[in-house]
């Protein structure tokens, strides 16, 4: 088999084209069909795939476990094989190896395209040069690196330490010594000091030591230093760091997001991502390797200046969701993080449903994230590139025309296309006819000979669609897939990572197959876990059914989870972004919650975002004793009170104030209630009176027009229950408040939700108050900017403000409604 | 949008409509209110009212004007169906408009005629791609189609083809017999050249399409007007016709011309010249137009050795044995070629086979039977086994070299392909005389020494290619290894039939896809001064693919190449179940019913291949060709039969017939219906005239349709026979137009290769 991989045999006649990049992609085929084989025709070879596994020394469990794994399994037999040869070459033969773990470790560790280079691994492992997994490990990095290159068998041995031995004597002594330096500290800190560092300090200096030997010769050594571990040492460590933050969360910000780990996208990549440099592209898990591939490497290094060079690709046919936000972090920060590039690609190939507002809302919610793209491209600029590597492709057989519609190609146990074996000259005509308007929509699409990952066949490359398109005019009439299209403008762009959600593995073989086929420069591609969100739809079509069905208002509709509806509720960029950070990079799918979303931003801005005071519900109070108080009628407040250093803002006081009408209880109140009520007085913020009831003025229907109240400055005696906020010299502005728009977690999902999701909206999920009062000084603030309405809640100034009315949208609550879980 | 408005507006118009009618208050106020408050509820109402009818209006204007507002479409969601459907036919507009553009820029740069250009083939011609008439040879190896894969690779780069050769009008007609349209366009063309004789326009010549403006209409007043008015002379096109007809000689056919303002000039023809003409022909039968003999030769039909006759061959056996009917029915010389691959790589293969199969086979007739398992089996050990590979060379090299022991295992390979091959021409009544490209073995090297001596080849990788004017193949004449190549066998071919067989028509049937082979063996022949291209006609005569009813290439269930003899035999099969389920064996002798079989399944198939256009893939279909509707073999059968039928039970003799023909010059026509089916039965002679020029079949098949549909129209008003009282009166003149359309029936009938029966 890996003979096979290796193909430089003249068996394949390289005046053919194409024949080279199919033997590739056959190769992979070839695993399954041997294993299959294996298994199904041959029982008796099963028997002996586990007699081979067990010789390794793996238990019987282990045994099981390995067979599942049909490619290791693989590896392994040809890994025994190999052993077995060199044993008898030298006239041994053995029941079970003694160091098979190393094998199963070189096995499990070494990939595919560098798997030509095992006999040499193996056989240093047989002739007892590697003997420690340190040097397997370092060996199969090795032969990683070398991948595309003939192997130097005594730079290998160099590299992963044959002869080195490290003795006892060794380790002890430089455990010893690195010890000493640490001594003060580990006295102080005890058990509390990380061990990992000694272990680092000690692996730096004696690469080649075994690891276990260390690890229990530092716990010797640590024991000694420390004695035994007291109640104290083995108490968790997390409490102590939890009392620390605490302590340290009110100096300062910063420091709490420290702790939480990395809170940008840049810093996380840095520490967590594990990707391959550029050009080396061959070192990474199923990366194929062609006869071109080095040449192409090369060429490609050279255009990109071995620059990191990645792009956010999205459809111009609708808004940017949260999701997105991962997407386009992912990718800026990462090209941010090893000083690349980014670019903004425009992946336009599907002209029915783009329109120009989605171009440019999606250009815009980038720059708004804080991205700068280093280009802006199209797919679409690269068509007439794209219809030429179709003609090649048709050319070498690799793709062809078929009439099959849209549901015969659909659904699981699709029928092969009749077409499939159809002459090259016929489909070659025929692509031209689609291309020249002969045929009818749907009539033909262009599919290319290969079989995904889940057994889907030929995916389209090509389809008719009489349309115009944004940028492409009416010059087509047959426009590339996203299977075609995506994979060929990362090879034009020279795209070094081209990064994706995890739905997208199965796509990565057609995306190698197809610039294998073609022979241009092949990205890598890198999946991460999607980004999804409860209590919300993200897909454009049902979002468009939210609008038209006038549920929702637009697309930026602050109860949706689109960029521009995060933006317009007043969602910083930065509490976005910092929240799709600390989700990590893992490739699992995630499902958050909005009230995560809501902490994040809550944190942020907390910190950020101005204190004012509003009233959403106000009733007139009237200090009666207004002149005898002699205030100010004005007066300086801190826009953030808890910092010393604050900005301040003016507002205005005067005999009529306006409070909340909640914050007053009319008769004898509640228990609870802590307000303004008669007996009871209240504390304004920010100025230092205390208000007591005089009397409540009634209208006709009974309801409370205004109180009357005289006012003290609060001393030490009158210090009363509780602040509330107030408005003196008022301005009416509109408050919008949103609540979760869907009642269910999953309104997509007909179980949960029988009726579809247009009938899990929430009916109240916007409020609007027309009748809110600010102070006077507001009226000069402007769209989007952010206060924080003391004791209510974050607000944001919508755009549908104007000169004559300004329009507040809710962000969120001061806390998590503890109602709404 | 639009359902939820309704509701609301709807019920608003109907209160309105009560309120304006005999009860004034409107019952849907509550009882109690004041009548102020009354009164605002139907100022509300009325308001309402008028917002609607404003909007309706609004609507209404719209959908007059044809303005599409979003108004409308709100309330018309079909409407934005089609619009959008509109949209998107538009916009295939656009590119198909652009995509003809740039095909016709190519193709003027390739100097390939357009549709436009060349009426008389190129039409169907036009519409196939190049790739298409390539997709011909590979697809289905018909005729010479196989022999040419050694082209393929060089064909794929989508070369010019070679400029067509320029139209020469080959057919020098003599007599036009029959024919009203030869001697329309003869007069008029008189006419004219007398008229204006400075001006060169082509003269448009068509049947009228409503009896109102005659029978025949002159359309050239129009464009002459426009050359004259190039040339500074303003004249109305009506003036001209007025001209032409000034200037037209007596013509015994044309009974009066009409001039309409916008200058046709409508043509109606004399009756008394189509009597004349139908009592010609019932006095001494069919006459076809005479035409300047010429020899001819047709290459058709041209199968392998070695391989079974499949379906790809069908086409060109059946159209190249009609078209030499054709010539063989107005006298022409005709020599029918087939020219079968006999000679190649393959028979030392086969000979090497053949000396390990049947050792003893110079002593006994080798048994060979299936040659095609034969030919797969040599095959087979040609590809593994390089010991037998080396053999079958050295077996070609000595075949060659004409060594006995080898052309006689040679001429038994032969032979039993040749056995099968007679025995599918026998079934389907079709003459050829074999010369296979053996023949050519010997004149390909003189060929060689030709071309080489006038230095005509070019050395190219040890190659010897000739690179004919204005195409982008050269011939390969001379292999590296020294071998000939199609390229070189039919250019001796070429020459043969040139100089040794003194042909004057070289007609070439073969499948469309080696049309660019053709043209460049073609353009090599003028290059090599061989003939005069205004004097000689070489023709390839192309045809589409055979089709099965999905649309692609004709196979078997399996998948497999359809045998041209289990074709045959599959339609003999259906064509007697077909009669057996009509019970026509009841009335029918054994021997009639097997007549009758045969001519519906042979004349079947071939009808279907001929009745389609030449150049175009047709779909084969048993059903479709056994229905006894349509534009069929069966369905003409049956018509033929019946008149025969007709004419029989009559009672009437042929003496009669004879007495009564001799006795009317003119065979009288009253009956509108008598006349027109006089006028068809005349129109052989122009279509035959037209497919003598054109070679496309198809137009006598829809003559033949036509002439058999126009029967039936005169035969359900006119009676044959009247019977009255008891007594039956024969119309004598009808029963020899009956009879008369019989006879031309049967005369087309036979050109195509299709065995009229008198019985069915």
């Amino acid at each position: 088999m890996f003979v096979f991989r290796r193909t430089h045999s003249p068996a394949f006649d390289s005046r053919i084209p194409g024949q080279g990049s199919l033997i590739w992609n056959v190769s992979f085929g070839m695993i399954y069909v041997s294993i299959g084989m294996i298994y199904s025709i041959f029982p008796c070879r099963c028997m002996m795939v586990e007699s081979d596994l067990r010789w390794l020394g793996l238990s019987d469990s282990k045994v099981a476990e390995t067979i599942k794994n049909k490619s290791l399994t693989e590896q392994l037999v040809s890994i025994v094989k190999l052993a077995k040869q060199q044993l008898a070459s030298v006239g041994q033969k053995l029941d079970v190896f003694p160091k098979g773990s190393l094998l199963y470790n070189v096995g499990s560790k070494t990939k595919a395209q560098c798997a030509h280079h095992l006999p040499t691994v193996v056989q240093l492992i047989v002739e007892d040069k590697i003997k420690t997994d340190i040097q397997a490990t370092a060996a199969v990095s090795y032969i990683l690196a070398h991948a595309m290159k003939d192997l130097n068998r005594t730079e290998l041995e160099k590299e992963c330490g044959v002869g080195i031995i490290v003795t006892p004597a060794e380790i002890e002594e430089t455990v010893k010594c690195i010890i000493g330096t640490y001594k003060e500290k580990l006295i102080i800190e005890r058990y509390q000091f990380p061990v990992g560092k000694i272990l680092g300090d000690a692996r730096a200096k004696l690469k080649w030591a075994d690891g276990k030997y260390l690890a229990t010769e530092v716990e010797i050594q640590l024991r000694n230093l420390l004695g035994v571990k007291t109640e104290d040492d083995l108490k968790p460590k997390s409490k102590v760091k939890g009392d620390q933050k605490q302590g340290e969360k009110k100096k300062a910000d910063e420091v709490v997001e420290e702790t939480e780990g990395p809170s940008t996208m840049e810093e996380l990549i840095k520490s967590r991502a594990r990707l391959h440099k550029v050009g080396e592209n061959y070192t990474s898990d199923g990366y194929v390797v062609t006869p071109n591939t080095e040449r192409l490497l090369k060429e490609h290094v050279v255009r990109t200046g071995g620059q990191v060079r990645t792009r956010f690709p999205p459809e111009p046919n609708g808004l940017l969701h949260i999701g997105h936000a991962k997407a386009i972090n992912i990718n800026f920060a990462y090209a941010k993080a090893y000083n690349g590039v980014c670019n903004l690609r425009f992946d336009d190939t599907n002209p029915e449903k783009e329109e120009k507002k989605f171009f440019d809302g999606i250009e815009q919610m980038v720059r708004w994230l804080g991205y700068t793209p280093a280009k802006i491209t199209y797919s679409s600029d690269n068509f007439d590139q794209l219809y030429k590597w179709a003609i090649e492709l048709i050319e070498k057989g690799l793709a062809f025309v078929c009439h099959q519609t849209v549901e015969e190609m659909r659904g699981q146990d699709q029928k092969a296309s009749p077409w499939r074996d159809r002459p090259v000259h016929e489909s070659l005509r025929i692509f031209q006819d689609m291309k020249n308007g002969k045929l009818e929509e749907g009539d033909a699409t262009l599919r290319l000979k290969l079989t995904l990952e889940e057994g889907k066949m030929d995916p389209v490359a090509y389809r008719i669609k009489y349309c115009h398109h944004e940028r492409s005019h009416d010059n087509w009439c047959i426009y590339p897939t996203y299977d075609y299209t995506h994979c060929l403008c990362d090879s034009i762009e020279d795209i070094t990572h081209s990064l994706c959600t995890k739905e997208f593995q199965s796509r990565r073989s057609s995306y190698y197959w197809l610039c294998n086929a073609l022979d241009v420069y092949c990205p890598v591609q890198w999946e991460y876990g999607r980004l999804n969100v409860n209590y919300t739809v993200v897909s454009k079509r049902k979002i468009l059914k939210l609008i038209t069905s006038k549920i929702v208002r637009d697309w930026d509709d602050p109860r949706l989870f689109t960029l521009a509806a995060l933006r317009r509720r007043g969602i910083p960029s930065e509490a976005l972004n910092s929240f799709v950070a600390r989700l990590g990079l893992t490739g699992s799918q995630m499902v958050i919650d909005p009230h995560l979303l809501d902490a994040s931003v809550r944190e942020y801005l907390n910190v950020h975002s101005p204190r004012t005071m509003a009233v959403l519900d106000p009733i007139s109070v009237v200090i009666t004793n207004y002149s005898s108080l002699g205030m100010a009628s004005s007066i300086s407040i801190p826009d953030f009170p808890s910092v010393p250093s604050s900005t301040v803002h003016d507002i205005s006081f005067g005999s009529t104030i306006y409070i909340e009408r909640e914050d007053y209880q009319s008769g004898t109140p509640s228990k609870e209630f802590r307000r303004l009520a008669m007996g009871q007085s209240v504390g304004l913020k920010h100025i230092g009176l205390v208000l007591e009831m005089e009397k409540e003025i009634v209208s006709d229907d009974g309801s409370v027009i205004s109180i009357e109240v005289k006012a003290y400055k609060v001393t030490g005696e009158n210090k009363p229950a509780a602040f509330i906020h107030w408005v003196a010299n008022p301005i009416p502005v509109q408050v919008r408040l949103y609540e979760r728009l869907f009642h269910h977690k999953n309104p997509e999902d007909t179980e949960e939700v029988p009726g579809g999701f247009l009938s899990d909206c929430n009916e109240n999920s916007l409020t609007i108050l027309h009748r809110v009062f600010v102070d006077k000084y507001m009226s000069t603030i402007k769209v989007w900017d952010r206060f924080q309405f003391e004791r209510i809640g974050f607000f944001s100034v919508d755009p549908d403000t104007t000169r004559e009315k300004i329009v507040f949208n809710r962000t969120l609550l001061l806390k998590e409604d503890s109602t709404k879980k | 949008m639009a359902p939820q408005n309704k509701p609301n507006k709807n019920p608003k118009k109907e209160d309105k409509k009560e309120a304006k009618g005999v009860t004034p208050s409107p019952p849907a106020a509550p009882a109690g209110i004041s009548p102020n408050q009354e009164l605002q509820q139907l100022y509300t109402t009325q308001f309402n009212a008028e917002v609607d009818v404003a909007r309706l209006t609004r609507l209404l204007t719209a959908m007059e004007t044809g303005e599409i507002t979003e108004e409308l479409l709100e309330v018309c969601p079909e409407l934005v169906e089609v619009q959008q459907k509109n949209q998107k036919l538009k916009f295939r507009k656009t590119i198909l408009e652009r995509s003809v553009k740039t095909q016709e820029d190519e193709n003027a740069k390739k100097g390939i005629k357009t549709a436009a250009d060349g009426p008389s083939k190129g039409a169907p011609d036009a519409k196939k791609s190049k790739e298409e008439s390539k997709g011909g040879k590979e697809e289905q190896k018909g005729g010479k189609g196989e022999k040419k894969e050694g082209d393929n690779n060089k064909n794929n780069k989508t070369p010019s083809a070679p400029p067509k050769a320029k139209k020469h009008d080959y057919v020098v007609v003599k007599d036009f017999a029959g024919s009203i349209m030869g001697r329309l366009a003869h007069v008029f063309k008189k006419a004219i050249k007398e008229a204006f004789p400075t001006v060169s326009v082509p003269l448009v010549l068509a049947e009228a399409t409503n009896p109102k403006f005659g029978d025949y209409q002159c359309n050239s007043a129009m464009g002459i007007s426009a050359a004259l008015k190039a040339q500074g002379t303003a004249k109305r096109p009506a003036e001209v016709a007025a001209d032409i007809v000034a200037k037209l000689p007596v013509c015994p056919l044309i009974s009066k011309t009409e001039i309409p303002p916008a200058g046709f000039i409508n043509v109606f023809l004399n009756e008394e010249f189509i009597a004349k003409q139908c009592g010609e022909i019932s006095r001494h039968g069919v006459r076809l137009p005479t035409i300047e003999s010429r020899r001819v030769i047709v290459d058709f039909s041209s199968p392998n050795i070695a391989k079974e006759m499949h379906v790809g061959h069908l086409r060109s056996t059946i159209i190249g044995d009609a078209i030499s009917r054709l010539f063989e029915a107005i006298g022409f010389d005709v020599l029918r070629l087939n020219h079968i691959g006999d000679w190649g790589t393959q028979f030392g293969m086969l000979i090497a086979h053949l000396f390990d199969r049947f050792p003893n086979f110079q002593k006994e007739t080798p048994a060979i039977g299936d040659l095609q398992s034969f030919y797969k089996e040599s095959k087979k050990r040609f590809d593994e086994d390089a010991e037998f590979k080396k053999r079958a060379y050295e077996c070609v090299v000595k075949l060659q070299s004409s060594q006995p022991e080898f052309i006689k295992a040679w001429n038994d390979i032969c032979d039993v392909s040749r056995k099968s091959n007679n025995e599918v021409y026998d079934k389907l009544d079709i003459k050829l005389n074999e010369r296979g490209e053996s023949y050519y073995h010997n004149r390909m090297e003189a060929i060689v020494e030709e071309l080489k001596t006038r230095s005509f080849l070019r050395e190219e990788e040890g190659r010897h290619l000739m690179f004919p004017t204005g195409c982008d193949i050269p011939l390969t004449v001379v292999k590296s290894d020294g071998g000939f190549t199609y390229d070189t066998s039919d250019l001796a071919a070429l020459k043969n039939r040139l100089f040794e067989e003194n042909g004057d028509w070289l007609i070439y049937v073969v499948d469309a896809g080696q049309s660019l082979h053709f043209e460049t063996i073609f353009s090599a022949g003028r290059d090599l001064g061989w003939y005069d291209e205004a004097v000689k006609r070489v023709e390839h005569v192309g045809f589409g693919l055979v089709l099965g009813e999905d649309k692609k290439k004709f196979k078997t269930r399996s998948g497999e190449t359809v045998r041209l003899k289990d074709l045959l035999d599959e339609g003999v099969r259906r064509s007697e179940e077909k009669l057996k389920e009509k019970c026509r064996d009841r009335d029918m002798s054994e021997a009639e019913l097997t007549a009758a079989r045969d001519a519906v399944a042979y004349g079947g198939i071939k009808y279907a291949d001929l009745s389609h256009t030449r150049t175009q893939d047709y779909i084969f279909s048993y059903d479709r060709m056994l229905d006894d509707k349509g534009n069929t073999a069966v369905y003409l059968l049956y018509a033929y039969a019946r008149i025969r039928s007709i004419v029989r039970q009559s009672g009437v003799s042929q003496e009669e017939m004879d007495k009564y023909a001799a006795s009317n010059e003119l065979l009288p026509l009253g009956h509108p219906k008598e006349v027109k089916l006089a006028k068809q039965v005349l129109k052989l002679s122009d279509v035959i005239l037209q497919v003598v020029d054109t070679l496309m079949l198809h137009t006598l098949c829809d003559y033949l349709y036509n002439l058999s549909t126009t029967f039936t129209e005169f035969y359900s008003e006119c009676y044959v026979v009247e019977k009255l009282e008891g007594t039956s009166k024969v119309n004598m003149n009808r029963l020899l137009l009956a009879h008369v359309t019989a006879n031309t029936m049967e005369t087309a009938l036979n050109i195509l290769g299709i065995k009229p029966v008198p019985k069915m």
